[in-house]
C-alpha cells in the first residue's frame, strides 16, 4: 500500500466518519468497517504512541483502504512515524510547520530496515537489498 | 565484527542529518524543549544536572580499535573542548555502562550533530540509547569466544538492532524497553533483569532457539522476568517480540512513570498477558498482509553471520603458548587468575582490561586511555574489543603465547588491576556528581571503597563478590543485584546510603536472580565504608572456609549478623537506628 500524506487544515475538514480514543481495541469495531471511509485516531499527547499500533492493525490485519487521519497533538517530527504505521490524512498541531513536516520526510529516501505499511517487506527480504555485502 | 554495508553505513549519516535539522531547529528556537527533547533522547542525547550529556550505542558491546579511537577524539576534542562552555569542568573522558554503552558528560549541544557526524564515519550512533523506545540491545561480552557458549549470540543481536532501529510502531512507547541476549551457560547479561531476557540454546535436534523472559527490571519495584516461552525457534525472533511490544505499547500504563514498564503489566496481568503476546503472534503470522515476512530466512543469518567468523589472522593453534606461569612474579599470576579468562578457541584467552581503579570513578577512561586500549587492542587482539556488563573493558582475540606481553603493556596502561569480579570491580553509575536524576553521589563512595579495599591480600582473600552502586532509585548502578547493593537516598537534602545484602544477577555464583534485602535504615555517606568493612568482617568471620563465598554466607546465615555489625559501626545516624 503506497500511501501518500495529506495535510488537512484543521478549520476546514470535516469530521471522520469514526473518531476512536487510543485506548479503543480496534478489534471491537473491527466488523463494522464497512461503509466507513474515514477514521481519526488521536494522539492526546505526542509522546503516546498507542495510535500507531492502531492503524497499523487497521491497515495490515483488517485491510482497512480509507482514510486514516491523525488528529490531537500531532507535531512535524512525527510524519514519518504516521506514514510508516498507515496514516494518510494528518491535521498538524496549531503552529506545527508544514514545510518542517514535509522535510521529516525526506531523510531517509533509502528507506528502513523492517517492513511497514507502505513496505510490506523488510529490507532483507527486498530484491534491492544489496546482497553484494556477502561478496 | 558484523560489517556495515552500503545501507547500513548511509543509514546512519542520514540519521546524523536528520537530527542536525532538529537540532538547528531547536538552536533557532523554532523547535520547542519540550519537542527536541523526545527526539534528543531517541539519539542519546540527555540534559544532565550541569551539561548535555551523549549515550554513544556499542550495539551489544562490540567495538572495533577505529571506533575507540573515535571515541577518544571526542573525548579529546569535544567533552570539555578549550573554549567551551565546560572547558573548567575538565572532561575529557568516557563511561561506560552497564548496558555496554560509552557516555560523555561535558560535550556542548551546539557540538552535537558534529559529533553524530563523526561517529557516523566509524559506523556508530547514538540511536534509541534513551527515550521510550527499545534500548540497544545488550550480550555477554564473551560472546563468540566464550568457552561456555552454546550459540553466538552476536548474529541474533545484529538482527534484532537492525529490526528495532527507528521502528515506526515502537518509537513511543510507554517507558523504555531493553532487550539482553545470551548464548552462554553462565549468564554475564543479566537477561533476568531486562524487559525481554533472551537465552539461546539447541533442542535435542539441534535447532536453535530462545528461552523468553519477558517483565524484569530494576528501579522501584524489581521484579525478575517471567519465562513465557521455553524455546522460540529463532526464525520466529522477530514476530514474536513484534507481538510482545504490541501488547505492550497498547496496554502498557501511561498515568503513572512509575508504573509504567513491562514488568508492571506483567505481574498486574499475568496469565492474561502471556495469553495476549501468543494471540497476538498468531494473529500477526495468520492474519497481517505482511506476517509472515518477518521470519527471519537462511540467506539473512547467513549474510549476518559472515561478519562474526574469526577476525583476519586469528586461527585456533595447537601448543598453549610458552607463557611460562612459573616465572612469572606473582603479580602476573593473580592477573592470570582473574583477569584472563577460558576461550573456545584453542590457544587463545580472553582477557580483561580492569577499568576499576584508583583515583578513578569505575568505568571512565580518559582519552589517553581509549587510545592506550585501542592500541592494544591492535597489538593482541585483532583489532577488536568489547564492553562489558562490569563496565570494564575485554580484549576477545589474546594469544596464549602472547599473555606475558600483553601483561606488561596493560601494566604500563594502568588496566591490569588484578581484581575482576573481586570488591573493588565493583559497578558504580556516575551518580549526583553529573546525573540530574541521582539522589545522592556514587563517586565518592566508589572512591571511598577502592581506597579501603586497595590491599590486593585482602581482595583476593575476601574473593568473588559483586558489590553494586547506585545513585537513585533508577538502579542504573544494578544495586538490586549485588550481593551488596548500595543505593544513593535523599531526605531532607542530604546524601544517604540504603546498604542492601544477597541480590543476585543471575550467575552461577550468584544464584537464581533476586533482589538483595535492606539491612536497616540509611548510613551517613562518612559511615559506608566502615559499614561495608564490617559486613566483610563479618562474612570472614563467619565463612565455614577459604572456599565459601560471600554470598553464600548471606544465604546460610541470614542478615541479622550482618545487620548487627553495620549498626555497631554506626556514628553520624547512631542515634536513628
Amino acid at each position: 500500500m503506497n500511501l501518500g500524506l495529506r495535510f488537512l487544515d484543521a478549520a476546514s475538514t470535516t469530521a471522520a466518519d469514526l473518531v476512536l480514543a487510543n485506548d479503543t481495541d480496534v478489534e471491537s469495531i473491527a466488523g463494522t468497517l464497512d461503509g466507513v471511509s474515514s477514521i481519526a485516531l488521536e494522539f492526546p499527547k505526542w509522546v503516546d504512541g498507542r495510535a500507531y499500533s492502531q492503524a497499523r492493525l487497521l491497515r495490515s490485519r483488517y485491510r482497512f483502504r480509507g482514510e486514516i487521519r491523525a488528529t490531537g497533538e500531532v507535531v512535524a517530527d512525527m510524519v514519518p512515524l504516521l506514514v510508516r504505521t498507515g496514516f494518510d490524512a494528518v491535521v498538524l498541531r496549531i503552529g506545527e510547520d508544514r514545510s518542517v513536516a514535509e522535510r521529516a520526510l525526506s531523510f531517509f529516501p533509502d528507506g528502513y530496515y523492517q517492513a511497514d505499511v507502505g513496505e510490506p517487506l523488510p529490507r532483507f527480504r527486498r530484491a534491492d537489498s544489496g546482497r553484494d555485502d556477502l561478496r | 565484527m558484523y560489517r556495515y554495508n552500503d545501507f547500513d553505513r548511509t543509514f546512519v549519516h542520514q540519521r546524523a542529518a536528520q537530527f542536525r535539522d532538529q537540532l538547528g531547529r531547536r538552536l533557532v528556537g523554532s523547535l520547542g524543549e519540550e519537542e527536541f527533547r523526545a527526539l534528543r533522547l531517541q539519539n542519546g542525547w540527555y540534559v544532565q544536572r550541569h551539561a548535555p550529556m551523549l549515550r554513544v550505542a556499542v550495539p551489544y558491546g562490540e567495538l572495533h580499535s577505529r571506533q575507540l579511537r573515535a571515541l577518544a577524539r571526542i573525548a579529546r576534542e569535544f567533552d570539555g573542548k578549550a573554549g567551551g562552555p565546560y572547558e573548567e569542568r575538565g572532561g575529557g573522558f568516557g563511561h561506560f555502562t552497564t548496558r555496554q554503552n560509552c557516555q560523555f558528560n561535558w560535550i556542548a549541544l551546539e557540538d552535537a550533530a558534529d559529533v553524530m557526524d563523526l561517529l557516523a564515519d566509524v559506523d556508530m550512533h547514538g540511536i534509541q540509547t534513551s527515550g521510550n523506545c527499545i534500548r540497544n540491545i545488550t550480550s555477554d561480552c564473551f560472546a563468540g569466544v566464550a568457552a561456555d557458549e552454546t550459540v553466538d549470540p552476536r548474529p541474533y543481536c545484529e538482527i534484532l538492532r537492525q529490526w528495532s532501529t527507528l521502528h515506526p510502531e515502537f518509537a513511543f512507547l510507554p517507558r523504555k524497553f531493553k532487550i539482553a541476549v545470551s548464548g552462554a551457560d553462565e549468564d554475564r547479561a543479566a537477561t533476568a533483569w531486562h524487559d525481554i531476557g533472551l537465552q539461546l540454546k539447541k533442542n535435542d535436534q539441534g535447532d536453535v532457539g530462545f528461552e523468553v523472559r519477558v517483565g524484569g527490571g530494576m528501579g522501584r519495584t524489581p521484579i525478575v522476568g517471567t519465562v513465557i516461552r521455553d524455546f522460540l525457534p529463532w526464525r520466529e525472533i522477530l514476530v514474536f517480540i513484534e507481538a510482545v511490544v504490541r501488547v505492550y505499547n497498547r496496554y502498557g500504563r501511561r498515568d503513572n512513570i512509575y508504573k509504567a514498564r513491562i514488568k508492571i503489566l506483567v505481574k498486574a496481568e499475568g496469565q492474561k498477558f502471556i495469553d495476549a503476546v501468543e494471540a497476538e503472534f498468531q494473529n500477526i503470522l495468520e492474519r497481517d498482509v505482511d506476517g509472515l515476512a518477518h521470519l527471519v530466512t537462511d540467506a539473512e543469518l547467513a549474510r549476518v553471520s559472515a561478519g562474526f567468523g574469526l577476525p583476519e589472522g586469528v586461527a585456533a593453534v595447537d601448543v598453549e603458548g610458552d607463557h611460562a606461569p612459573c616465572s612469572k612474579p606473582a603479580a602476573y599470576q593473580r592477573w592470570l587468575e582473574r583477569n584472563v579468562h577460558a576461550h573456545r578457541l584453542p590457544g587463545y584467552r580472553a582477557v580483561t582490561l580492569s577499568l576499576k581503579r584508583a583515583g578513578q570513578p569505575p568505568g571512565d577512561a580518559s582519552a589517553e586511555q581509549m587510545e592506550l586500549a585501542a592500541e592494544l587492542a591492535e597489538r593482541f587482539s585483532a583489532s577488536e574489543l568489547r564492553v562489558s556488563h562490569d563496565q570494564n573493558l575485554v580484549l576477545p582475540w589474546v594469544r596464549a603465547s602472547a599473555l606475558p606481553a600483553l601483561w606488561q603493556a596493560a601494566r604500563e596502561a594502568g588496566f591490569a588491576t588484578p581484581n575482576i569480579g573481586l570488591l573493588t570491580d565493583m559497578i558504580a553509575c556516575p551518580g549526583g556528581d553529573l546525573c540530574a536524576l541521582a539522589n545522592a553521589r556514587s563517586i565518592p563512595i566508589a572512591a571511598a571503597l577502592t581506597e579501603r579495599f586497595a590491599d590486593l591480600d585482602e581482595l583476593h582473600d575476601i574473593g568473588d563478590i559483586d558489590l553494586h552502586i547506585s545513585g537513585c532509585i533508577n538502579s542504573c548502578g544494578h544495586h538490586h543485584s549485588g550481593h551488596i547493593g548500595i543505593l544513593g537516598v535523599d531526605k531532607d537534602g542530604m546524601e544517604w546510603y540504603q546498604v542492601s545484602l544477597g541480590g543476585a544477577d543471575g550467575s552461577t555464583l550468584s544464584g537464581a536472580s533476586v533482589a538483595g534485602k535492606v539491612i536497616g535504615p540509611s548510613f551517613a555517606a562518612d559511615e559506608v565504608a566502615d559499614v561495608i568493612e564490617a559486613v566483610i568482617e563479618t562474612y570472614r568471620g563467619q565463612r565455614t572456609s577459604a572456599s565459601e563465598r560471600f554470598i553464600q554466607t548471606v544465604r546460610r546465615i541470614g542478615l541479622p549478623p550482618f545487620k548487627a555489625a553495620a549498626d555497631a559501626v554506626r556514628g553520624t545516624t547512631a542515634v536513628h537506628a
